[in-house]
């Protein structure tokens, strides 16, 4: 099989997962929810087949250039939730969750695949540093999720007139719980993939710091992270606050991918 | 065939409902009677505050009986009674016995007090032996449906009562209430019925109390929680999560610089505050207060009507699945019913015979009348003594409920 069949199919059935959240939302049905686990089961295995056959034909990890990245961040996006909805069977965190990586895979679909040999002289830092960075980024959308989930929660409460979102929602303590366990694993993988970012800029560049924007960024989102968790720890400041400061970090952990994965295509193109 | 007369809240004022509803110590005899004066071979009785309804199975539907049987027992005129009945019979009423179960026909749509008090009325004529196989099969299957309906809808959920829409609001906001300190400004009766809710959930309670001091801590023992004066509400508010506000008082009790100073103290974790006085005791401006979530009577009710609404759109499904353990139901008892068996055994035997009488003609020749009379009386004679038996057998067997595998096998048995 191909590997855009692979990911047609992984398209097909994560859009059951993105079809499911829809109606869900719209209409707080919960229509065959065993179905769309066991398609989204059935998609991340089937996706999981498809990047181990990328990396096999591309013989290098297949986490450069859009469509792999993309696809790739799905891949670890739907690893997350997986994680989250099994261990807390919330599954509000699907209606972002499915339409992401729906949208990110749909992405790999459409993009044409980009080799560029210069990247791979590090083979091992290439793959440690990427596999964490996505990890992270997997983590760190699920605390995200959870922030806006529980500013959604907390307007639907203060406006004492419940709607949709306050039936979908769970309580504002677990979304806060479940976003201070996800933002600490999250920051966890971001940390070593800074780390392993600086080790693999230094096998490549004979420096740690090369000033690029995505450096910057990341160290901006880091350290957004590190006020976030010392601030929960320390100063009980959960809630709402906890919830902004993990979207902005969240914001700018996006604005690395992006530049991470299109600067160098762009750059190419020129 | 199930029959059932009865009356409802829709159909019947509370005063004629109180009148011909039957006590727990009455109902023993009721059944009884019910047995006895209009022969029904079971019976059952369901009296709630919402409907009084009498459940029977009988060879041909005796709902008459059954309206002058209702009428006698509590000394009314049937014409008095009469235009506030139903009368069901058969498929309508296993539905209705299904939509009463699963609380569909309840007033508070999906209320869960109706399956107790519908288990325990069949629990009642089951132990003076009025439950025959019919009824009981009734029973299990209605009770198990709405079981489903409840579990695999939302109908039963989202509280649709004030007390229980402030609890579970604090449920949407705190998650579990183990551990959760609430206070309770005043010690008046609605104060007392939201938190006790809460402290049966693990939630701590304090009472705060005025000029008549030894009745909030009557009320902290009562909740096993502690009192605290009046003038310590600063530092009790800073040490809430949950505060509900009941005093008779005529002005604003909790001032929203108190708020403002406990939520600065509280580092503006969620507090939630409860107004359920009339005059209002908590400043709404408390509600700008970030981290506050202040409800009043009106956004109670508010929230109630909101969660009634949702339950009426659940109820659609529930339907679906109630249809759904109907149908397999009536199915289950057309399986039971032997009279298709018992007319398909009549004709076959009859063809038998036809052919017979065909075959002897042939070999006899033409017979005159006389013969041909007495032939035909010899072979219809034979016939019905043949099936007379096995008639009466299984018009009782259906009668006393006997499993479908019973009549499978019969069918193999006399080749049907």
């Amino acid at each position: 099989m191909g590997l855009r069949t692979y990911l047609l199919l992984t398209l097909l059935l994560y859009s059951i997962g993105a079809l499911h959240a829809l109606v869900h939302t719209l209409t707080r049905r919960r229509l065959l929810p065993t179905l769309t686990l066991t398609s989204t089961l059935l998609g991340f295995a089937l996706h999981t087949a498809a990047l181990a056959q990328r990396w096999t034909e591309a013989g290098h990890f297949p986490a450069v250039g859009v469509r792999d990245a993309a696809s790739f961040l799905a891949w670890a996006t739907v690893l997350v939730f997986l994680l989250v909805y099994v261990v807390t069977r919330v599954d509000a965190v699907g209606l972002f969750a499915y339409p992401f990586a729906f949208l990110l895979v749909f992405l790999a679909n459409v993009a044409h695949p980009s080799e560029r040999p210069d990247l791979l002289l590090d083979h091992r830092y290439l793959l440690v540093h990427t596999m964490l960075a996505v990890l992270g980024y997997g983590a760190l959308f699920a605390a995200f999720t959870m922030g806006v989930l529980y500013l959604f929660q907390e307007r639907e409460l203060r406006s004492r007139a419940p709607g949709r979102l306050y039936y979908l929602i769970p309580s504002l303590e677990r979304c806060d719980t479940i976003g201070g366990i996800t933002v600490i694993g999250g920051f966890c993988f971001l940390t070593l993939a800074i780390l392993t970012g600086f080790l693999w800029n230094h096998s490549r560049h004979g420096r740690y710091w090369t000033g690029d924007a995505k450096e910057w960024a990341a160290l901006l989102a880091w350290v957004i992270y590190v006020l976030l968790i010392v601030a929960r720890q320390r100063a009980g400041w959960g809630g709402r606050r906890a919830a902004w400061l993990g979207i902005a970090g969240f914001s700018i952990v996006v604005f690395t991918f992006a530049w991470a994965t299109l600067a160098p295509a762009l750059a190419a193109a020129r | 065939m199930i029959v059932i007369v009865g009356l409802s809240h829709r159909t019947a004022p509370l005063a004629l409902r109180e009148g011909l509803a039957f006590p727990k110590e009455r109902r023993q005899e009721a059944l009884a009677r019910l047995r006895d004066e209009v022969g029904l071979a079971e019976g059952m009785i369901l009296s709630t505050c919402n409907r009084v309804e009498i459940y029977g199975r009988a060879e041909e539907a005796r709902t008459q009986e059954l309206v002058e049987f209702l009428a006698r027992f509590h000394g009314r005129a049937v014409d008095e009674i009469e235009p506030h009945l139903y009368r069901l019979q058969g498929e309508g009423a296993v539905r209705h016995a299904f939509r009463v179960a699963a609380s569909l026909e309840s007033m508070v749509l999906g209320e869960p007090q109706i399956l107790g008090q519908v288990r325990e009325a069949y629990q009642a004529a089951e132990d003076v032996g009025s439950l025959g196989s019919v009824l009981n099969a009734l029973r299990s299957r209605s009770v198990a449906a709405a079981r489903r309906a409840r579990t695999e809808t939302a109908i039963g959920q989202n509280a649709v009562s004030v007390s229980h829409v402030a609890v579970e609001l604090a449920r949407k906001i705190f998650g579990q209430l183990r551990d959760r300190a609430v206070l309770l400004v005043g010690a008046g009766k609605m104060n007392e019925l939201a938190a006790r809710q809460m402290v049966r959930e693990g939630a701590w309670a304090s009472v705060l109390g005025g000029r008549r001091f030894e009745r909030a801590e009557q009320l902290a023992a009562a909740l096993g929680g502690r009192a605290a004066p009046f003038e310590t509400l600063r530092a009790e508010l800073a040490k809430s999560d949950v505060v509900i506000s009941g005093t008779g008082a005529p002005g604003i009790v909790v001032r929203r610089e108190d708020v403002e100073a406990a939520q600065a103290r509280r580092r503006q974790r969620p507090l939630f505050l409860i107004d359920i006085a009339v005059p209002r005791d908590i400043d709404p401006e408390s509600a700008q207060v970030p981290g506050v979530f202040l409800y009043d009577l009106d956004g109670l009710r508010a929230v109630a009507e909101a969660n009634l609404r949702e339950r009426q759109k659940e109820a659609a499904e529930a339907e679906a699945i109630l249809e759904e353990e109907i149908r397999g139901f009536l199915e289950w008892r057309r399986s039971l019913d032997v009279v298709p068996l018992l007319a398909e055994l009549r004709r076959r035997a009859d063809d038998i015979r036809r052919s017979e009488i065909e075959k002897a003609r042939r070999r006899l020749g033409p017979l005159t009348p006389e013969q041909e009379q007495a032939l035909e009386a010899v072979t219809t004679g034979i016939v019905n003594k043949l099936l007379h038996p096995p008639t009466v057998q299984l018009k009782e067997m259906a009668s006393n409920g006997h499993p479908a595998e019973h009549l499978a096998l019969i069918r193999r048995v006399l080749g049907l």
